[in-house]
């Protein structure tokens, strides 16, 4: 009987320690020491962002975070930025005031000081964070990102809703270039007032995951290539200070599921969904049909409401695949949930290894001797792997 | 048979009718008639910089106050209302989707009797020369409850001190190019909107808040919580919206929408519009359309 209490308690002991485990991520704020980062049409420009790597270049939109309902997680936040404070506000997470990321009533970090933000991974949606310093600047300035909670069953939208094939994730933001200058952007931090002049904001740039015009035919950056009667989830999230005016081709029989991390009680069938600043949308697409076109995106003063800019972003969807051709060009990899090296086989060449926004995070060959690849450092979520002629999704654990 | 079957039916007919009478005179014996004045004065909305823009609003007494009254009524109840104009021009009235037009000459009176048999919000206003008069400030909201649950009152707007300045002086603006500079709720932006009891939501964990907001500006605004989800329980211009839970609401220009909070921990948290341009008030930022929600245990 004593034995017995004995195993109870460490098998207690254990599964407690197991349910506590905290899922750590790290991320760092840093801020370009010149205009560097490139726009569509070759224009440089400085930004203020987020990277996952101390070493990686900013780039907007920062990195995708992606956890698991119920995940218990430190987002352990380094300022490397050199000026001012920032902070990660989890936007629309519902955290408790501690976690919330808004430095007045709550705490910022300083130059060169990491400190972390704790919660619970809740219902499954599209979310975004930012930094909340001086908000109308910092976000701007490029300090956003997406973040992602699946359910348990990451093909499904959540808990007994919805399954889907594959996702995409757009989020939509623009720049005024005029924001971007150092003077703005590096001027000094003044921790005596929260307030602070800034310049009017007439925006040049449009994006979708910081992209635009040509670049957005790519499929590792917003387009979407499907099979027919394939499901595909699209999740939209909208961190500009403009509106969004998304028109989808009929063929896509687009639904729209859920807003702001919640399954809508009536779901709405339509071909177009306007998108306000910070609001966040899930839309299902499926085509019984093969087909091109575009999915456009209008974007409008909110002001105004005149329509500013259009991007376009293509859309094909091809005829359902073979069982014989699905089998020929498959790429197998394993372990999938995967902690550290990922190994490929049936596969020697190029792959490139891009996260749900389409931004290429690891890229290299396999050879015969070389066929494992190390994601020790991903963020926690899901990549896809792409080869020549196949993308596989894979989960980093 | 038929004869008995007819007789029997036409009996339960009245009693459906006396049953459906009954109910509703059990609402409209507790409604009440409330006698409401509204003065339309011109003067001046100081903003959160202290600068003096041309404004004009409907006051509930002779006495100006830059901010509209918002007049409270439950389901049923009866408005017996006086309008003044005390403007020495003449000044249209509506309650929009509610009343009729009526036109109030200069120094004249109107008076405007209304039942609201249906709950929700409402925007009256001055619809002569739409969008001017309303632009200038004449636009308030009328709120029809059928509960006693805490309650708090946004009149969104957004204003451009400039073509204020020209509107007054009778000159013409284009309407397509507008470009505000100061974001207000109930006439004042932040820090001062805290300090407005019908504004600034407070309550208790587990209570249910409802919060009425009304847009009578120009721009469409995007309302985002943080700590909490609402639920859209009333909306004028999406009523297939309603039922949405959410942490992030458009209003657009002349819509009302009613939410309906219930918190689930103690907290101060902002509630902001995140077009992060109406945070700032002429170009200063946070001096725009911010606020928070106070949730004590």
């Amino acid at each position: 009987m004593r034995k017995l209490l004995i195993i109870f308690g460490v098998l207690g002991m254990v599964i407690s320690s197991v349910a506590q485990q905290i899922t750590t991520t790290n991320i760092f704020s840093k801020m370009d020491m010149g205009p560097q980062h490139v726009l569509w049409d070759g224009t440089n420009t400085m930004l203020m962002g987020f990277t996952s790597l101390m070493m990686t270049p900013i780039d907007i939109p920062g990195p995708t975070l992606v956890y698991t309902e119920g995940d218990s997680v430190e987002l352990k936040l380094r300022n490397m930025s050199q000026s001012a404070s920032h902070t990660i506000h989890l936007h629309g997470l519902d955290v408790d005031q501690w976690n919330d990321g808004v430095p007045h009533l709550s705490w910022e970090v300083g130059h060169n000081d990491t400190e972390s933000y704790y919660f619970k991974a809740p219902h499954p949606g599209t979310y975004l964070y930012h930094c909340h310093v001086t908000s109308s600047l910092h976000v701007q300035a490029g300090m956003y990102g997406m973040l992602i909670i699946k359910p348990q069953n990451a093909n499904e939208t959540w808990d007994g809703g919805f399954t889907f094939d594959k996702e995409y994730a757009w989020m939509t933001s623009e720049i005024d270039t005029i924001w971007h200058t150092d003077s703005i952007i590096n001027a000094p931090h003044d921790t005596t007032t929260i307030m602070r002049l800034l310049p009017d904001y007439n925006p040049q740039y449009f994006f979708v995951n910081g992209r635009a015009e040509y670049q957005l035919s790519d499929t590792n950056v917003a387009a979407i290539t499907s099979k027919a009667n394939e499901i595909v989830l699209l999740r939209l999230a909208n961190i500009g200070y403009f509106g969004n005016r998304f028109i989808f081709p009929a063929q896509l029989n687009a639904k729209i599921i859920s807003s702001d991390g919640r399954p809508l009680p009536n779901i709405e069938i339509a071909d177009t969904l306007v998108l306000l600043p910070g609001e966040r949308y899930q839309v299902l697409l499926k085509s019984a049909v093969e087909f091109s076109d575009s999915i456009s995106v209008d974007y409008f003063n909110l002001n105004t409401q005149n329509i500013e800019n259009t991007q376009m972003i293509p859309v094909n969807v091809s005829a359902s695949v073979s069982v014989v051709e699905a089998f020929a060009s498959e790429l197998s990899i394993y372990p999938n949930p995967v902690n550290d090296k990922l190994f490929l086989s049936n596969f020697p060449g190029e792959f490139l290894i891009h996260d749900v926004t389409g931004k290429s995070v690891i890229q290299g060959s396999i050879s015969s001797t070389n066929s494992s690849v190390d994601v020790r450092e991903l963020s926690k979520g899901i990549y896809f792997i792409k080869t020549d002629n196949t993308t596989t999704k894979f989960i980093k654990n | 048979m038929a004869c008995l079957w007819k007789l029997r039916n036409s009996q339960l007919v009245n009693k459906l009718i006396l049953g459906i009478t009954l109910f509703f005179l059990s609402f409209y014996s507790t409604a009440t008639t409330l006698n409401q004045s509204l003065y339309i004065i011109a003067d001046s909305l100081v903003t959160v910089d202290g600068a003096k823009v041309p404004y004009l609003t409907f006051n509930d007494s002779p006495t100006y106050s830059q901010s509209n009254p918002i007049i409270n009524l439950m389901q049923w109840d009866t408005l017996d209302l006086w309008v003044y104009n005390t403007d020495n021009t003449t000044h249209d009235f509506v309650i929009k989707g509610v009343s009729s037009v009526v036109s109030i000459p200069a120094t004249d009176s109107i008076f405007l009797q209304t039942v609201f048999t249906t709950k929700g919000s409402y925007i009256y206003h001055d619809p002569s020369d739409f969008p001017k008069n309303t632009y200038l400030g004449l636009a308030g909201m009328i709120v029809v409850k059928n509960h006693n649950h805490a309650s708090f009152y946004w009149n969104i707007k957004e204003h451009n001190s400039d073509w204020n300045t020209q509107l007054v002086l009778g000159n013409i603006v284009s309407w397509n190019q507008y470009d505000p500079k100061y974001f207000t709720i109930n006439s004042v932006s932040n820090p001062n909107i805290n300090a407005n009891p019908l504004a600034r939501i407070t309550g208790q964990v587990g209570d249910t808040l409802y919060l009425y907001i009304t847009n009578t500006g120009l721009s469409i605004h995007s309302m985002h919580f943080h700590g909490y989800h609402a639920t859209i329980k009333y909306s004028s211009k999406n009523g297939a919206h309603v039922g949405r839970e959410k942490d992030t609401f458009p209003v657009y220009p002349m819509e009302t929408i009613v939410l309906q909070i219930v918190p689930d921990k103690e907290g101060e948290f902002p509630i902001h519009d995140h077009n992060l341009v109406a945070v700032m008030g002429n170009n200063i930022y946070p001096n725009g359309m911010f606020t928070t929600i106070l949730i004590t245990p």
